[in-house]
């Protein structure tokens, strides 16, 4: 009997879905930090003064935290592209597997080789071996994030490949490959998006210390820090970045920029919809609250300018969920928004000198920080679930890709076995990062419990 | 280009192996080794900053096997797909049992996950050895080039198999006891005290057991697939990795007898890198071998990825293997020596 827990496609979809977003809210965050971490090293180094060394001290534990998790889901990954998706491996491997060997060789030697001397070994590495580790922590996560982005870059913009004779995929001009302008406008987009979880991140934790009195001048650096980078970020996060990404789609994936916007019939003066939901079955958008002919100059650069909808596109080509993608993009474009007014709302009192008197606005702060991971996770839905039908756009369809031999049933049992994991996983880790944050970052510097080595 | 490529992706696979390996037998070891709670700081410490950077052999691994060779990829990786879940959960739990357990100094926390720590170490290191007693023996491949391996099936090595038979078992027993010998010897090299003299006579009587089981494991092999020493025979590379052996054994002896422990971590190190590669050298230029029918195997050729892309390859795999090495020299240096308990006490007070 053919039923939704027999349709090996749909779980191994499901199965790679989850573990890749679960993975992804830790990485967005050590991303985001590590720069941080770079710029109060630097800063103690500069001034001598010890509050910077004390906020990097802090935030190294919060990040070590996360960078393990971060580790350990996502080395699972990896190997899913071969038990999970053996078609879609053998049919690219020449080519994807390029960079994520790259990712391997390059980033992870890296991050790896520096982070437990970073967390740990100050006392080992001296001030300017410490903040030469923080460097190498920090470039080694942004690398990774590059290779990754490249890599799904060919699979939302393939170029610089050839057919080989067996119907698989070679790599035929590696500079096009490795500089697919996909890449570069998605890893800007993506790289502030994860400065912005950082940022939001920071600023509730000094929000928070604020609030509760405590640690004030801590909480004063992550403020000043947190809420300048904060706007910059979701400034950048908005334009260029976001704006380039969505040209990008409108030109290469232009069914995609249609499932987005929920436009059913092309037309110009297009409009961007505030509030509305598709109805597939209609053709239509519910209760619409259009801005008319924004979405024809976003896209195109004009307001006449013609934006072509869902119905000139087979329905065989269209993206198998259009609702989602439609939310996950609305979403993320409202969240963004009110990014920019927070964080520019924070940064006019703080330069009034106000911030840590205005406890309306320390609250939000305090509470936002969820927003971005959410906003991360939908931009990553929205590309994700825009590429569908295909694994590689244009040339490979997701149904080919997945492994024949594994059933839907061995899939849904290593699913729920990542589930359980992930969901013990992740309450150790909310547990560890609540003690940190109790411990606070005056706790002593840590001094060897000499009665333990005496024993 | 594909020979080399296969040469490659044997060298990364077993440098793996013969870094994280003393990571898996210290695991192992760490409760006969360390009898304390401050003795196991210790054994944890001396794991300690690098783990991470060992494990990252086994991701780079991956990532090579899928560019180099993407058709064996996706067969084995699917085909062993209950078994790779079962390795890919206790790379986790054991990548949790060292990061979380030193967060808290609470006894009961830390018992707890030295348990998971040694859990998962024994049973990656059966499965890392019974996956190689696969490749060796063989896995049921179809003429599709695909096959879906259950954990067991009569016990026997021809036909339709299963992860577990005979020859499977014995070889990852043995691999628990080779690797449990070098984390031995590790672990000399880390630590002072009790948990050093404990290590001592462990590496010493485990190396001793590891010569009858070497024995009996190359009869075996003999046994179950012939060819492998036909193969060994008629490529003259074997020879070299074979005096590397040689020469790895006559250093861990002497590191052994003379308390010299760099040499004898030396000689384990490359014994291990020595018979793992003499292995591949014995096993090309068949990648998977087929139990079912020998003209089904597949071959380095067949599985791997186009000239072009290997050629590319090259290019940047040898300057970022020079940079992983540098790396690791800078971080060396600052880790040289035995564990210091003072300096290296990782919990997160």
């Amino acid at each position: 009997m053919q039923t939704s827990l027999t349709d090996a496609a749909l779980w191994h979809r499901i199965h790679f879905g989850f573990t890749v977003t679960y993975h992804y809210l830790f990485p967005q965050l050590t991303m985001g930090l590590a720069w941080f971490l770079v710029y109060w090293k630097w800063r103690a180094l500069r001034t001598g003064d010890e509050k910077y060394n004390r906020a990097a001290r802090f935030w190294a534990r919060i990040f070590g935290l996360n960078f393990a998790v971060g580790v350990v889901t996502g080395i699972p990954m990896e190997f899913q592209f071969g038990t999970n998706w053996a078609g879609f491996s053998k049919y690219s491997g020449a080519v994807i597997g390029q960079t994520l060997a790259m990712e391997g060789m390059f980033a992870f030697f890296l991050e790896s080789a520096f982070i437990g001397a970073f967390i740990w070994g100050e006392r080992r590495l001296g001030p300017r071996g410490h903040f030469i580790a923080a460097v190498g922590v920090a470039t080694g996560s942004w690398l990774s994030g590059l290779f990754i982005l490249v890599t799904n870059a060919f699979m939302q913009h393939p170029i610089g490949y050839a057919v080989a004779a067996d119907g698989t995929l070679a790599l035929s001009n590696v500079g096009a490959f490795l500089l697919n302008p996909w890449a570069l406008v998605q890893f800007a987009h993506n790289q502030c998006a994860a400065l912005v979880t950082g940022a939001f991140v920071i600023t509730a934790m000094g929000a928070f210390y604020t609030l509760r009195g405590l640690h004030s001048e801590q909480a004063r650096v992550y403020l000043n820090t947190g809420t300048l980078v904060g706007l910059v970020a979701s400034l950048l996060v908005a334009f260029p970045t976001g704006d380039s990404q969505a040209k990008m789609v409108g030109r290469y994936q232009p069914v995609t920029l249609a499932s987005m916007e929920g436009l059913f019939h092309g037309t110009r003066l297009a409009d961007v919809t505030v509030i509305g939901q598709p109805d597939i079955s209609q053709q239509r958008l519910e209760n619409p609250v259009p801005l008319p002919g924004a979405l024809s100059f976003l896209a195109c650069g004009t307001f006449q300018s013609y934006v072509r909808g869902l119905d000139e596109f087979s329905q065989n080509d269209w993206p198998d969920n259009i609702e989602l993608i439609y939310y996950a993009f609305h979403i993320m474009i409202t969240l963004g928004t009110i990014f920019i007014l927070i964080m520019a709302w924070a940064n006019w009192k703080r330069w009034r000198g106000r911030l840590e008197s205005s406890t309306g606005l320390l609250w939000i702060l305090m509470l936002a920080f969820p927003f971005p991971y959410i906003a991360n996770s939908l931009g990553w839905m929205t590309a994700e679930l825009g590429r569908q039908p295909w694994l590689v756009y244009g040339l490979f369809r997701t149904d080919s890709g997945y492994s024949q031999v594994v059933s839907a049933g061995d899939t849904i049992f290593t699913l729920i076995g990542f589930v359980g994991l992930y969901f013990v996983l992740g309450l150790l880790f909310l547990y560890l990062t609540g003690r940190e944050i109790h411990k606070g970052p005056d706790a002593p510097y840590p001094v060897a419990k000499r009665q333990e080595v005496a024993v | 280009m594909i020979t080399l490529w296969y040469g490659i992706l044997a060298f990364m696979l077993t440098t793996y192996v013969v870094l994280d390996g003393r990571n898996f037998g210290a695991g192992i070891l760490h409760w006969l080794v360390a009898r304390n709670p401050i003795e196991r700081r210790q054994v944890i410490a001396a794991i300690g900053p690098l783990w991470s950077w060992h494990e990252v052999w086994l991701v780079g691994t991956g990532g090579v096997m899928l560019m180099a060779f993407p058709r064996l990829m996706s067969a084995s990786f699917s085909g062993c797909y209950l078994a790779l879940f079962l390795i890919l959960w206790c790379v986790l739990l054991r990548g949790i049992s060292i990061e979380v357990g030193r967060h808290l100094s609470d006894r009961l926390w830390q018992d707890f996950w030295d348990a998971v720590f040694v859990f998962s170490n024994v049973l990656l290191a059966v499965l890392f050895g019974a996956a190689l007693g696969n490749i060796a023996r063989g896995v049921p491949l179809t003429s599709q080039g695909s096959f879906y391996l259950p954990f067991f099936t009569n016990f026997g090595v021809r036909g339709n198999v299963g992860l577990l038979d005979w020859y499977t078992v014995p070889m990852a027993l043995f691999c628990v006891l080779i690797l449990t010998a070098h984390g031995a010897i590790y672990l000399t090299m880390k630590t002072e005290g009790a948990v050093h003299e404990r290590s001592v006579r462990l590496a010493r009587g485990l190396w001793l057991a590891a010569i009858p089981a070497f024995v009996l494991i190359t009869l075996l092999t003999w046994l179950v697939r012939p060819q492998l020493l036909h193969g060994m025979a008629v490529r003259p590379v074997s020879w070299l990795t074979l005096i590397i052996s040689a020469v790895s054994i006559y250093a861990l002896v002497t590191g052994l007898r003379h308390q010299r422990e760099r040499l004898a971590l030396l000689g384990s190190s490359f014994l291990l890198f020595g018979l793992l590669m003499t292995g591949a050298v014995a096993l090309f230029p068949v990648m998977l071998f087929s139990t079912t029918d020998n003209s089904l195997q597949l071959t380095a050729a067949e599985c791997a990825a186009p000239a072009f892309s290997l050629a590319i390859a090259i290019a940047w795999w040898i300057p970022a293997l020079i940079l992983a090495f540098a790396y690791l020299c800078v971080i060396q240096r600052h880790y040289a020596g035995k564990v210091n308990v003072s300096k290296d006490n990782q919990e997160l007070y």
